[in-house]
């Protein structure tokens, strides 16, 4: 019996005034997942997460989260279980992150235990009677994190969690964030418009591209992608397709080359002798790899960042 | 409950309670100054002129004491970009709610602040009898009704807009409104002119014997319709701004 996802998004769609900035989304969260959500920015990934939060409305398509679907009236009961840190931390800049904390627990009902907790978790302990004002962009961050993480949720959102921070903050949110479904049990959702932070975190992905979902599997399936090539260029590449052919290799020609999946070292050479002794001049023959980068530059268009 | 002491946690450090006091404290040094030697016409009239002379005086101040109360109420939510936040842990309707009863609070302490004051001053100054409660009575509910129009307006404002220069300067032009008003006529349908509208006590001066009677007038049909009108507006300003609160995408 397939599990059941714990966001479920159907055609999903944000209209504003006559610019359609999410098509028809289709997002499938497994429980337990870390779910990378990718794409350059302006693509349509924190609308995307601000529906899913009830923060936008969709102008079409509907949403499930636990298995339910979401209307007004279950919003915030459905909502309870989740945490959320969107674009960049909320806080009152008067308070001390404790005191920031408490407001939440306040609001969320969970216990005052929690806020030591989960302070403690994203090592902001020590700094907790600081007002939140004198924090770094950083410490920020993570007292989102923390607010996030109150209650313990079994859903966290989080979009760009890494924005601002320095390499080694990356690396301990990125690190603090692999750890949640082992340790707490949670399903994460991460935006991102950074293919290696991506690829470093999550277990599934999705990418989208000027408001489309162009691409949804696990992290795995995205790599196999990722395959080594042959390119060859020749005199009369008609002829040394056939060639191919005759020998089962699916071969295929872009621009002046033939791409033929990857083969062993004693095939290259004896395709080699072939093609000459069917006077079909050899110009280069090239080992090619297709990257990450470029299947995922290939999915949502030159202009991403990576 | 949660989320009204959630609303009160949220302004601690914020001196609103003192920022409050001190604009009352002005209006409180004005009724100091004003009749501080009081003839025994004005001790016999005393209770009914303070009646006259306070809407006069909520009608210059309070616009500007409201605008300060919803700005400082609602800029903290700005400034923490909290309103994303906060909208997923409850109903931004129960946000707003919050956000009126904690304001309304402070209004009821100000206006109760106030009508202690004036008595007291009374008792002190030596008026002559009591005061009339039911026309106190009356007036404290007016007053309250009033600010509470006029701190929905300012509320609404202040979460519509991120600059709060906006909603004060509104505040400030409402007080300058409200002094105009008073030169053209005792009653306005504005919301500024409410104070004005449901001033109970009125003065008739003589030019000839040149002496100055107060009296608790009845309400024309027109002034009636004033009075009403404070109520329309409360609820007018209420609706919008939960309208806005529930309706606004963040």
């Amino acid at each position: 019996m397939p599990t059941q996802n714990l966001v479920e998004t159907h055609n999903l769609t944000k209209q504003y005034d006559k610019i359609r900035c999410v098509k028809a989304v289709d997002m499938q969260v497994p429980p337990g997942s870390i779910y990378g959500f990718l794409g350059p920015n302006g693509a349509g990934k924190s609308t995307t997460l601000k529906m899913i939060l009830g923060l936008a409305k969709p102008t079409e398509g509907s949403i499930t989260l636990f298995g339910m679907p979401v209307h007004e009236k279950k919003r915030m009961k459905l909502l309870a279980q989740t945490g959320s840190l969107i674009e960049s931390p909320s806080y009152y800049g008067h308070l001390t992150g404790e005191e920031n904390l408490r407001i939440i627990q306040t609001l969320k009902g969970c216990s005052e235990k929690d806020i030591d907790e989960v302070l403690k978790i994203v090592r902001l302990y020590d700094a907790r009677g600081k007002l939140a004002n004198h924090y770094s962009l950083g410490m920020k961050q993570r007292l989102g994190l923390a607010a996030a993480l109150l209650g313990f949720p079994k859903l966290l959102i989080l979009d760009e969690p890494t924005n601002g921070l320095d390499p080694a903050g990356i690396q301990e949110m990125r690190e603090l964030i692999c750890t949640l479904p082992s340790k707490y049990g949670m399903t994460v959702i991460v935006s991102s418009h950074l293919l290696s932070e991506i690829d470093q975190m999550a277990d599934h992905v999705g990418i989208i591209r000027k408001g489309e979902l162009v691409y949804q599997d696990t992290l795995e399936s995205l790599h196999s992608h990722a395959k080594e090539q042959i390119a060859l260029r020749v005199s009369h590449t008609a002829i040394a397709l056939d060639l191919l052919r005759q020998d089962g290799i699916e071969a295929v020609q872009e621009a002046d080359y033939l791409l033929l999946p990857m083969v062993g070292d004693a095939y290259v050479a004896n395709l080699c002798k072939r093609l000459v002794a069917h006077h079909i001049s050899l110009y280069r023959v090239e080992k090619r790899e297709k990257s990450l980068e470029d299947i995922f530059l290939s999915l949502t268009g030159k202009e991403s960042s990576l | 409950m949660n989320t009204l002491r959630m609303e009160f946690q949220k302004i601690k450090r914020k001196k609103i309670a003192l920022t409050i006091c001190a604009l009352v404290s002005v209006q409180f040094a004005w009724l100091l100054w004003s009749g501080s030697r009081p003839d025994e016409d004005a001790r016999l009239q005393g209770w009914i002129e303070t009646l006259y002379s306070l809407p006069l005086m909520n009608v210059i101040m309070m616009p500007t004491i409201m605008s300060v109360l919803a700005s400082r109420l609602a800029d903290v939510e700005h400034k923490g970009n909290t309103y994303k936040l906060l909208n997923t842990l409850r109903r931004p309707g129960a946000l707003y709610h919050a956000k009126v009863i904690c304001g309304l609070l402070f209004i009821l302490a100000v206006c109760a602040a106030q009508f202690i004051f004036v008595i007291a001053l009374g008792y002190t100054r030596g008026y002559a009898g009591h005061p009339e409660w039911k026309y106190y009575a009356a007036a404290f509910v007016l007053n309250l009704a009033c600010c509470l129009s006029l701190y929905l307006l300012q509320l609404l404002l202040s979460m519509l807009f991120f600059n709060q220069m906006i909603p004060l300067v509104a505040g400030l032009g409402g007080s300058m409104l409200g002094l105009i008003l008073m030169y053209v006529k005792m009653y306005s349908f504005l919301p500024w002119g409410g104070f004005l509208s449901a001033a109970q006590a009125r003065m008739d001066w003589n030019p000839d014997t040149r002496i100055i009677r107060f009296y608790y007038r009845a309400y024309s049909p027109v002034e009636l319709c004033a009075v009403f009108m404070i109520f329309v507006w409360i609820v007018v300003f209420y609706t919008a701004g939960r309208i806005l609160f529930s309706r606004k995408e963040v």
